[in-house]
């Protein structure tokens, strides 16, 4: 290095156009580089381990982030955290879009599943959190709320990688996307509830979650008016419907940052608002799965640097792994023991595996919290955190497992290609 | 002598009616085929009182079987019966199922081979045509008296294969593009080597005797593998009409079974000159014609030694089986297809009419085909 920066010195006496020697890589290179880790790391693992690529991405994030080997620092991290932001939402948005109404109606089984499975997992949480941890009511609350989502991106992603088709895929998804609206739904009470606790104040206790639920249900709805008119004015091809849904989408993430709404709620609720008001179909078969795969690197690598992998104590293992056991009881326990009569015992069991991650929307929801009680909130929301950080290797797996296992998955996804 | 050499043909009461059709089942999220049929029909109920519901080669695809049934109301009730269970237990699974011989869009290497062992043999043998397989047909039997009956009959159905070609042409659409055919779906079974017309023989043991060759040189091992247009189904004692594409609506599938019920009692009664080597002369010309221009079609008549519209000839046989209509209560559908004639009105011409541009045409076309197979059949072309 220094025989580099020596001839680099020696030149600039001559080269008058050059800069300084670089003394750090640029953040942005740093953060391509990461990415380009990510890539290789997944492929390495799916090829070598048979594992998804998603649990490579993570590794690379963790690895090389600010708790790992400190390549990427914190504030490389936040760096980035706008373009992870961007990724979740866009996968929010494909998840939101995805949930069909119709079926629920037609099958009201799977809504009573849905709702045994969310209800179990929230008060499976919240007493775990509250009794064996000793977490306040309201904290405990925040924890359920954010622990009783499975993980929508990382089901979206491991069913296009998998290229699964069948009822273990879509029931998964489905029940994904409705934990989620619950969670999102239960998450903007519990905002309130924890203002009350930590300062008394009603005024924001009542507030606060009407700002996050209505200002992001307006936000959604005007950008999906707009995608949609626009849209239907554009003679192009699939190329100019992706681009009005991403720049639709990109308005909306940027007007939910200016405002303090959560993007991944607010994208969630544009996807449900663009599902609900395409009666042209105008939009409604746009898809970017290609584009899913670029997202999943950065969303993934990304969350993977944003781990706490330093709180891992033996305490907080052992917490994290109870809490974990819970979870994973009442969200099989729900799915098996309640409605989808129609769907055999076996695939029931696979869905009840199937919905087990628990991942980004997690890491984000308690970073939407930390951003508001930095003081309390670093401490009592470590659990979700490592219990998220522990699923984000975990989770892909089990439901990639799942739909193997269900013979959903194209041939040459469900084995490995070693 | 061979198993099939031994093979006895169940006699079956004249004119009883089977109707079998092949179903797409679709993703309502993009309206593409889905692997979908395990799952559909492990969700279904144990009740068969309207016919079975089978796996087929594909994992997107359903069969449906009517019961054996003496009358074409019959039929009609069970077709009606298994398209309303299939339209709600696949709403249920969040799918859709309708008809057309092929899917407008599909991407056949992305089709997935049913589980079993006859398609783990089929797929074997056939390579990728097993899944370019992934079309959609109507199958029609009808029963007949005796072995040498069935072989007769198959001879004689086979000049008027073009017209069920025409009534049912249902696929003009294959990879996102149109063929330019009324049935595109044949050219994929053309490429199985044993398609086709079955061979001049003249009576059951002449079969036999065919089916012996063919079972000791490893041609064939049974008369399955055998995928004829029109072939004897001895363990049904039938003949089995494999023409057909499968029609957008259970309507027209009830008016085309009660075509061929129609035929056959007129051909048993008036036993017409029957000449199957003139008629393999001509068959893949005149199948050719129907499959590419329809009613249009200008088929080559060698006995007559003459060219004739197929509309005017079909216009001419609709006529001449009024009577037998009548007598089958079968009035009411062959005046359907008289007028699906006249108007040249086909499915074909229903899918292109509403056949959009722009870049989700097909999946809007098919989305719309589900909801017209949705509909109830109760009425139109006499069901």
């Amino acid at each position: 290095m220094t025989i580099l920066r020596d001839a680099w010195e020696a030149l600039q006496d001559r080269l008058f156009f050059l800069p300084p020697f670089p003394d750090q890589l640029d953040a942005l290179a740093l953060f391509a580089l990461l990415l380009i880790a990510g890539l290789v790391v997944g492929e390495l693992l799916q090829r070598r381990l048979g594992l998804s690529r998603l649990v490579g991405y993570v590794l690379a994030g963790a690895v090389c982030g600010p708790e790992g080997l400190g390549w990427l620092d914190a504030e490389g991290v936040a760096m980035a955290r706008p373009v992870a932001d961007v990724a979740l939402g866009l996968l929010m948005m494909e998840t939101g879009r995805n949930l069909d109404w119709r079926w629920l109606r037609l099958n009201p089984g799977l809504l009573r599943s849905a709702g045994a499975e969310a209800g179990l997992a929230f008060a499976g949480l919240f007493a775990f959190a509250w009794l064996a941890v000793d977490l306040s009511p309201a904290w405990s609350a925040a924890t359920a709320a954010i622990a009783m989502a499975s993980a929508p991106a990382v089901v979206l992603l491991i069913t296009e990688e998998c290229r699964a088709e069948g009822q273990v895929a879509q029931r998964t998804q489905v029940l994904t996307a409705i934990n989620c609206t619950a969670s999102f739904v239960v998450f903007a009470i519990v905002l309130g509830v924890i203002h009350a606790e930590q300062s008394g104040d009603w005024l924001n206790s009542l507030a606060h979650p009407c700002w996050v639920v209505g200002g992001g249900g307006i936000i959604a709805w005007l950008c999906a008016r707009l995608a949609l008119a626009v849209a239907a004015r554009q003679s192009g091809g699939a190329l100019a419907q992706v681009f009005v849904l991403v720049a639709a989408a990109l308005l909306a993430i940027g007007l939910a940052r200016m405002v303090a709404v959560p993007v991944f709620l607010c994208l969630f609720m544009m996807g449900l608002a663009l599902g609900s008001l395409d009666r042209g179909r105008v939009l409604t078969y746009a898809s970017l799965p290609q584009g899913h795969g670029l997202l999943a690197v950065v969303l993934f690598v990304v969350t993977g640097a944003m781990l706490p992998l330093t709180d891992m104590t033996p305490l907080a293992v052992a917490q994290v792994l109870g809490l974990l056991l819970v979870r994973g009881l009442a969200k099989f326990g729900g799915v098996t023991l309640v409605g989808q009569a129609d769907l055999p015992m076996a695939k029931r069991r696979l869905v009840g595996l199937g919905i087990q991650p628990l991942s980004a929307t997690a890491i984000f929801m308690a970073a939407e919290l930390t951003t508001i009680y930095p003081e309390v909130s670093g401490q009592a929301l470590v659990l979700p955190l490592l219990a998220a950080a522990v699923m984000e290797f975990i989770g892909p797996q089990l439901c990639r497992a799942a739909l193997v296992r269900a013979g959903e998955t194209a041939p040459a996804a469900g084995r490995r290609t070693e | 002598m061979s198993d099939l050499a031994g093979l006895r043909f169940a006699s079956s009461r004249p004119l009883t009616l089977g109707v079998e059709l092949e179903l797409q089942l679709v993703s309502l999220r993009d309206y593409d085929l889905t692997r979908a049929a395990t799952d559909l029909l492990a969700s279904l109920p144990g009740d068969d009182s309207h016919g079975e519901v089978k796996l087929e080669i594909t994992e997107s695809m359903i069969e449906v079987n009517s019961k054996p049934r003496q009358d074409i109301a019959g039929i009609a009730a069970d077709l009606e019966g298994l398209r309303a269970l299939l339209v709600r237990h696949c709403g249920r699974n969040n799918i859709a199922v309708c008809g057309g011989g092929t899917h407008p869009f599909h991407r056949w290497p992305e089709r997935r081979i049913s589980p079993g062992e006859r398609f783990a043999f089929l797929n074997e043998r056939y390579g990728y045509l097993s899944k370019q397989f992934t079309v959609f047909g109507q199958h029609i039997h009808v029963g007949v008296r005796s072995g040498d009956e069935a072989i007769w009959l198959t001879h004689a159905l086979n000049a008027h294969i073009p017209y069920f070609i025409a009534l049912s042409a249902s696929s003009p659409y294959m990879d996102a593009t149109d063929t330019g055919f009324q049935s595109a779906r044949l050219n994929a079974v053309s490429a199985f080597p044993l398609s086709g017309q079955a061979p001049d023989v003249a009576d059951w043991a002449a079969f036999l005797d065919h089916m012996a060759l063919l079972q000791s040189c490893g041609v064939a091992a049974s008369i399955k593998d055998l995928y004829w247009d029109v072939r004897p189904k001895p363990e049904y004692g039938t003949v089995e009409l494999r023409i057909c594409d499968t029609p957008l609506s259970v309507a027209r599938a009830v008016q085309l079974a009660a075509l061929a019920q129609c035929l056959c009692r007129y051909l048993l009664r008036e036993r017409p000159p029957v000449d199957p080597v003139l008629q393999t002369l001509v068959a893949r010309h005149n199948k050719f014609q129907a499959c590419r221009f329809g009613f249009e079609a200008e088929l080559a008549d060698p006995l007559r030694r003459e060219p004739r519209c197929l509309a005017t000839a079909l216009e001419a046989l609709l006529a001449t089986l009024a009577g037998d209509a009548a007598a089958l209560g079968c009035s009411g559908q062959l005046n359907a297809l008289r007028e699906i004639t006249e108007a040249r009105a086909g499915d074909a011409a229903w899918l292109r009419a509403r056949a959009a541009t722009g870049q989700h045409a097909f999946n809007e076309l098919t989305r719309q085909a589900v909801e017209r197979f949705a509909e109830p059949s109760i009425q139109g072309g006499g069901i």
